[in-house]
């Protein structure tokens, strides 16, 4: 179609530049690097191998539940639910799977088999994320206060469930199988490899499919994505129910980790997943972020926290020490995008 | 009032803006007098948007100096500017809806002791301004609850109820109907009168002709002239100035329109709609014009599945479904009203817009094709012609006309049958107007339809192979465009006299 007769059209605007995402998941990077190194400097024993595994292993459950927290916050959307969905699928999944007649109520259960057991608390899950999804896509009620809600309803059960304590008694053999599964002959377990092949496959959807680019148009402008053909409603809807299944099966693997349903577990959790997307250069308003971004935002949180308290500061500092983290990264980044985009 | 004496109420000296790789503003000098509507003309990117945002103090300049009544000026950001009584009202609303109309004059001026607020009599004089500018609106109500024209009305109240001696108003009449016009340009002549010099920077050049005292050209980021408007000859005059071509619009019948029947709608009714029945033709421009409020909008997005409406609605042939995403894949889109809130992603780059509206084109299932939207993206840029260095380029920093450009490239790429086009060339440029009607004639060429919603008569009239009058949610009359078209009755139509003129 000729659209001007009288202006020869121009065919080449591919004076590329780094996008501004690339350029916030470097800096990231670069700051996980350099501070791993001043870590290694300051604090003896710091640069080993062991420890370098460690910092992602022992953060394997944050991550897992950063992807989910991710992709909402790019498409506009928090969801602080995910730290009582662990604690909910990690109890339903014990309770499903005590035998029936126990000695008292906690030890009693319904009896089923392991793995029809977990598939219904990956369900009970399901229905959390469902319900958020109820709210704000149906209801529009703002994401904030639907997720703070429904994360109490799902630690709130998980509490009746537990009477407010454990379950962890008569429960099979196998239930403590997977979450302490050692691959490979190493002492890298099972749900690690998930988190690492579960950031594999979200890097791949956020940037090789439809899907992801969706993501990032309905947090970008949410009514200009409706009127350009988008599906707001169905495309949030598949995002809480797949951050809800991650923290699900984040739930199961840590209650067979520990043989245990317990309702205080992944307490605050879903606030490290926020922390971490923010350190990695996710945007709280929507539209801009990355997983990978999120992934060193983790490592950044745990080189902090890890090396300070085995430096001089006890664990109480833990706090502190994050609050100071965010607040800093969030400063350094927007700062970084104002100067670069001036 | 002797002019030859008086001081310049605001001059600029040498004024440039530099950003890394253009000259947004080069060595601009002229100066306004007191009391006078100074009217500011350019195409796209002629620098208007950068001097404004330079007087503003929302940018500082890289060299040159502002002197606001024969005092050195130098805002280094907005409020610096509003002390130093330099106003400014925003093609965008700048109010805030939650609030009452009151609440927003008095935004940003309450007296505060302690940080609680205090009582003073800046509420009772706020409602004087009001009451002075437009009585009808009531200072108790949320500003939500206002048309755009009232809203835009109270913007005006705050600034001139802060004590601004100089208002800068960018395309203030963007939104409003005609009456609307007259009763803004009545509230600027009382603040001339007042003493308060007026900015006036708009597209439409008879709003400049029928309003300005004197005029400042800009092309090319240059000052082209400063002179009084009655030295000025006429539009052609003015326009050849701003672009150094003549572009005067006029309609040339087309012979693309076919008897062929794409798009029927029956019956059409909902909370602003009243019972409206049309066909649209393949291969034909038609307009849709009426004042604001008429319902141009309503229809657009009824069509287009945005809104609900009752009635029925088929296109070729088909019912059209009761989503923008089923009415895109049976052929439609939609330029809508708003770009920067309801057509762009503002904070996404130029290349990441243009695909979006036809994602399966660049798709392999499910699967994203990074190269081809670089490709769709270089294509486009280059046929709309928008100017940009990059198509990394967030959209954000285009100029309107070249956001606008971005926006239909959007539709364009999803390959629809018919191009609903609401406000195509609202707060647009000349020149920029002039290429966007070479691409919607284009698009009728090539045997698409296109239906544009406009309150703008000239643009109707200039494009437009038929013409539907709206009033008040209704469809009055259905005309052909031609040589002998009579304006005054459609006036009379639209403004609400033709009801004896239906069908």
């Amino acid at each position: 179609m000729t659209i001007s007769a009288q202006i020869p059209p121009r065919t080449e605007f591919t004076r590329r530049r780094l996008g501004d995402e690339a350029f916030i998941t470097l800096l990231v990077v670069l700051a996980a690097v350099a501070l791993f190194l001043t870590a290694s400097l300051l604090v003896p024993n710091f640069f080993q191998l062991q420890n370098m595994i460690n910092l992602v292993t022992n953060n394997w459950a944050v991550i897992s539940l950063g992807v989910g927290v991710t992709f909402l916050l790019v498409s506009g959307n928090f969801d602080l639910s995910v730290g009582g969905v662990v604690a909910l699928s990690g109890v339903l999944s014990v309770w499903f799977a005590q035998s029936a007649g126990g000695a008292n109520a906690l030890s009693t259960g319904l009896g089923m088999p392991y793995f029809l057991a977990i598939a219904c608390a990956l369900l009970g899950a399901m229905a959390i994320g469902g319900l958020n999804a109820l709210f704000v896509v149906r209801f529009g009620v703002p994401s904030i206060i639907v997720t703070l809600g429904t994360m109490m309803v799902a630690r709130g059960i998980a509490q009746v469930i537990t009477h407010g304590s454990q379950r962890n008694t008569n429960l099979p053999e196998e239930f403590g199988v997977l979450g302490n599964l050692y691959m490979f002959g190493t002492s890298v377990k099972l749900p690690v490899v998930l988190m690492i092949l579960l950031i594999l496959i979200a890097v791949f959807i956020e940037k090789k499919t439809v899907f992801g680019r969706k993501t990032y148009w309905i947090g970008a402008n949410a009514v200009a994505a409706t009127l350009s053909g988008i599906d707001r409603a169905k495309h949030i809807t598949y995002l809480y129910l797949f951050s809800s299944a991650i923290a699900g099966v984040v739930g199961i693997l840590l209650a067979s980790e520990f043989k245990s349903g317990f309702s205080n577990r992944g307490m605050l959790m879903e606030f490290d997943a926020l922390v971490i997307a923010l350190l990695g250069g996710v945007a709280i308003a929507g539209g801009f972020g990355s997983v990978v971004g999120m992934f060193f935002g983790a490592i950044i949180l745990a080189v902090v926290t890890s090396a300070a308290t085995g430096l001089v500061l006890s664990p109480d500092w833990q706090f502190t020490l994050k609050a100071i983290a965010v607040f800093l990264a969030i400063v350094v980044q927007t700062w970084a995008l104002a100067r670069r985009n001036r | 009032m002797d002019r030859e004496q008086q001081t310049p109420v605001l001059s600029v000296v040498g004024l440039t803006k530099d950003y890394p790789g253009v000259r947004a503003v080069d060595d601009v000098t002229f100066s306004i007098e007191a009391g006078s509507v100074h009217c500011l003309v350019g195409e796209n990117g002629a620098g208007k948007s950068t001097l404004v945002k330079m007087l503003t103090g929302a940018l500082q300049p890289t060299s040159g100096s502002m002197k606001v009544r024969g005092q050195p000026f130098f805002p280094a950001n907005p409020q610096e500017a509003r002390d130093g009584g330099i106003a400014t009202l925003f093609q965008e609303m700048h109010v805030v809806d939650e609030l009452t109309v009151m609440e927003n004059l008095t935004l940003g001026m309450e007296r505060s002791r302690f940080g609680f607020l205090v009582k003073s009599d800046l509420d009772d004089r706020v409602v004087r301004t009001l009451n002075a500018i437009e009585p009808s609106i009531d200072a108790t109500a949320r500003v939500s609850s206002l048309s755009v024209a009232q809203k835009q009305i109270v913007e005006i109240a705050r600034a001139a109820s802060s004590g601004a001696s100089v208002i800068i108003m960018d395309e203030p009449t963007a939104a409003l109907s005609e009456r609307e016009v007259e009763r803004l340009f009545g509230v600027i002549r009382r603040l001339r009168e007042s003493d308060v010099t007026v900015i006036y920077i708009s597209h439409k050049l008879d709003e400049i002709f029928q309003l300005g005292d004197a005029v400042t050209v800009l092309r090319d980021g240059r000052h082209i002239a400063t002179a009084p408007l009655s030295e000025i000859a006429d539009r052609s005059d003015l326009i050849r100035m701003m672009i150094g071509r003549n572009v005067f619009q006029t309609y040339e019948p087309r012979k693309t329109a076919t008897g062929e029947t794409v798009l029927e709608a029956r019956s059409l009714a909902n909370h602003l709609l009243d019972d409206v029945s049309f066909d649209i033709k393949r291969g034909e421009i038609v307009g849709f014009y009426g004042l604001v409020g008429a319902g141009k909008t309503e229809i657009a997005r009824a069509l287009f599945g945005a809104d609900k409406a009752s009635g029925s609605i088929t296109f070729k042939g088909n019912p059209v479904g009761h989503s923008p995403r089923q009415a895109i894949e049976a052929g439609i889109a939609l330029v809508p009203e708003e770009r920067r809130t309801q057509g762009l992603f503002t904070n996404l780059s130029i290349r990441e817009n243009i695909p979006v509206m036809n994602l399966r084109k660049l798709s392999d299932k499910g699967v994203y094709r990074s190269s081809e939207e670089l490709a769709a993206a270089n294509e486009y840029v280059g046929k709309l012609s928008i100017a940009t260095d990059s198509i990394d380029k967030h959209t954000e920093k285009l100029s309107g006309g070249n956001q606008q450009k971005v926006v239909f490239a959007k539709c364009l790429f999803a390959d629809a049958d018919l191009l609903l086009l609401d406000e195509p060339t609202r707060g647009v440029d000349v020149g920029a107007k002039m290429e966007i009607y070479n691409i919607i004639k284009n698009m009728a060429d090539t045997g698409k339809s296109v239906a544009v919603f406009s309150s703008e008569l000239e643009e109707v009239l200039g494009i437009c192979d038929r013409i539907f009058l709206l009033y008040s949610g209704a469809l009055i009359e259905e005309m052909a465009n031609g040589p002998e078209v009579d304006i005054a009755h459609i006036l009379n139509v639209v403004t609400g006299g033709g009801e004896g003129a239906v069908q």
